[in-house]
């Protein structure tokens, strides 16, 4: 389980993370949701050890991850999807993903091809494209290298930050599919931040809303999206 | 007909050792994002303790893979002294500016010049001493004449492309090169990948270390040892690594073979003196017609 207490994370004068408590269920899908600006991604950044926070603490599975840089908070087995299909593109599909399994790769060399054997049965584009540059690919299927990137690692919590940002909302579909199914089927745990609300309630069991740095609701996904009031109040639609 | 060819061996043999230099240069700049003015006086540094070796009676090659690892662990304990501590610094302690921000580890790489030639001057006195190189220096006979190239120049035209040729390959087929090309590109993702980007930096600093380190021993037989004598090298260097665009490799080996040609041709067919005028016009050129450098990305820096 991931445990966030009181965590606040500012930039300057900018408080982006206000106090933030929450709770993320092992093998379960738990989605942050909020406007523009809630401080979702910082959320995750802070997860990951990108961002620094200022105070509160930060458990998965009983062990903090304060103070650990991001490299080693992947070796913890918590891989992070930042935002905007981070892949890198001068490197080939194959480079990509291989690159994500790099740390383990002398104690665990037959295991990373079957995961990436898994990966690509789960995004066969990937297959077809695998000795192009990353740089070449369309949204969607950047996004699908991001994720394996991060699999191919095999996490047991995974970060995912916006997922849908710029995808045709079927390509969405099909990639929030994949985790939902790969979840269930390895247990993986998800935190899934998105702006897409409807989307993200819908293959969630868990949400929570953010707005402006504070957890203003955290309920099941399905109260959360009968809520008309919350959702007309911080959500606009 | 004769110049012509002396020109050609002479360039290849010049090129080789500038695309070794440009090369050492395009590694730290992808790897830390500095551009280390202080390379070849870590390379001097490396040829002086070969020089030593060698005064004392070790054999030339003992001291020629002693020079090439203490240029390696100068280059790393730069990093971890020096570069890596002005690099952890937060914004607001050292100059707030982001262009400010990237001049501060530049500058230092001067300083670090200045004291590495001083400090040379201290320790092995500021005068020219001899090199030795490990094979003859008399020309090879082609069709008659004697030709500027002699069995050194093959020595330093193969060891400089086994060298690049196993830079290629480390690169493209090894788990840690992939670590460096992916940390140079996006530091970010190289992270959350679990790619240990300070080592990956310090891996840099290495190599270049003993990449130059290499070009300082191939270079100094022909020329004299001094703390001062491969700043020359330095400045082709740079522009070799400028015209192969800053971060390229396979543009760094293009640009430094450029310079080597167009130097041996202005010597031959010009003066000497004109060396310089013609780097520079080069750079110009390169600046004005390509400011990317050939092989440069379309978002690097221009010089």
């Amino acid at each position: 389980m991931l445990e966030v207490t009181d965590l606040t994370t500012s930039f300057g004068s900018v408080i982006a993370l206000n106090s933030v408590s929450m709770k993320v269920k092992e093998s379960k899908i738990t989605t942050v949701i909020g406007a523009n600006g809630a401080g979702k991604s910082t959320l995750l950044r802070t997860i990951s050890g990108l961002e620094k926070p200022s105070s509160g603490s930060i458990t998965w599975n009983g062990q903090s991850l304060l103070n650990r840089r991001p490299e080693e908070i992947v070796r913890m087995g918590v891989a992070h999807v930042p935002e905007g299909h981070a892949v890198i593109s001068a490197l080939t599909v194959e480079e990509n993903i291989s690159m994500g399994a790099l740390f383990r790769r002398r104690a665990h060399k037959q295991d990373i091809a079957q995961a990436t054997d898994e990966l690509y049965t789960l995004f066969p584009r990937l297959l077809e494209r695998r000795k192009q540059l990353a740089g070449t690919l369309s949204g969607g299927e950047r996004q699908m290298l991001a994720i394996s990137r991060a699999l191919v690692s095999r996490p047991s919590l995974l970060l995912l930050d916006e997922p849908s940002l710029g995808l045709a909302p079927l390509v969405v579909e099909q990639i929030i599919d994949s985790i939902k199914t790969l979840s269930e089927k390895t247990g993986l745990t998800v935190l899934l931040v998105e702006q897409n609300a409807n989307t993200a309630l819908g293959v969630a069991d868990h949400g929570v809303l953010l707005s402006l740095g504070k957890v203003v609701a955290d309920r099941p996904a399905h109260e959360l999206k009968a809520d008309a009031n919350l959702r007309a109040a911080y959500l606009g639609y | 007909m004769d110049t012509l060819i002396a020109a050609l061996f002479t360039g290849t043999s010049r090129g080789a050792i500038y695309a070794l230099v440009a090369m050492g240069l395009v590694l730290v700049w992808r790897g830390a994002g500095i551009v280390n003015f202080a390379q070849m006086g870590q390379a001097m540094f490396s040829t002086y303790i070969a020089s030593t070796l060698i005064m004392n009676g070790y054999s030339y090659w003992l001291a020629f893979f002693v020079a090439i690892a203490a240029g390696a662990l100068l280059g790393v304990f730069l990093d971890l002294v020096v570069m890596r501590p002005l690099s952890n610094k937060k914004q607001t302690e050292l100059l707030s500016s982001q262009s400010m921000r990237s001049a501060v580890p530049v500058i230092a790489s001067l300083g670090i010049l200045g004291v590495l030639q001083a400090l040379a001057g201290v320790i092995w006195a500021a005068e020219e001493r001899g090199f030795q190189a490990p094979f003859a220096q008399e020309g090879y006979t082609f069709a008659g004449r004697v030709m500027p190239f002699t069995s050194f120049d093959l020595f330093v035209v193969t060891v400089v492309a086994i060298t690049l040729i196993l830079t290629v390959l480390f690169f493209k087929k090894t788990g840690v090169g992939l670590a460096m090309r992916a940390s140079a590109l996006d530091q970010e993702v190289a992270k959350l990948s679990g790619i240990r980007t300070n080592g990956v930096r310090a891996l840099s600093w290495a190599i270049s270390g003993a990449a130059s380190s290499l070009a300082g021993l191939l270079l100094t037989p022909t020329s004299n040892l001094s703390p001062y004598t491969l700043d020359l090298a330095l400045i082709i260097g740079f522009t070799a690594a400028v015209v192969g665009g800053l971060d390229s490799l396979p543009g760094s080996v293009i640009g430094g073979f450029i310079l080597g040609f167009v130097i041996s041709f202005v010597n031959y067919y010009m003066t000497p003196e004109d060396i310089y005028l013609a780097i520079l016009a080069v750079l110009i050129f390169v600046l004005i017609v390509r400011p990317r450098g050939i092989l440069g990305g379309k978002d690097t820096r221009r010089v």
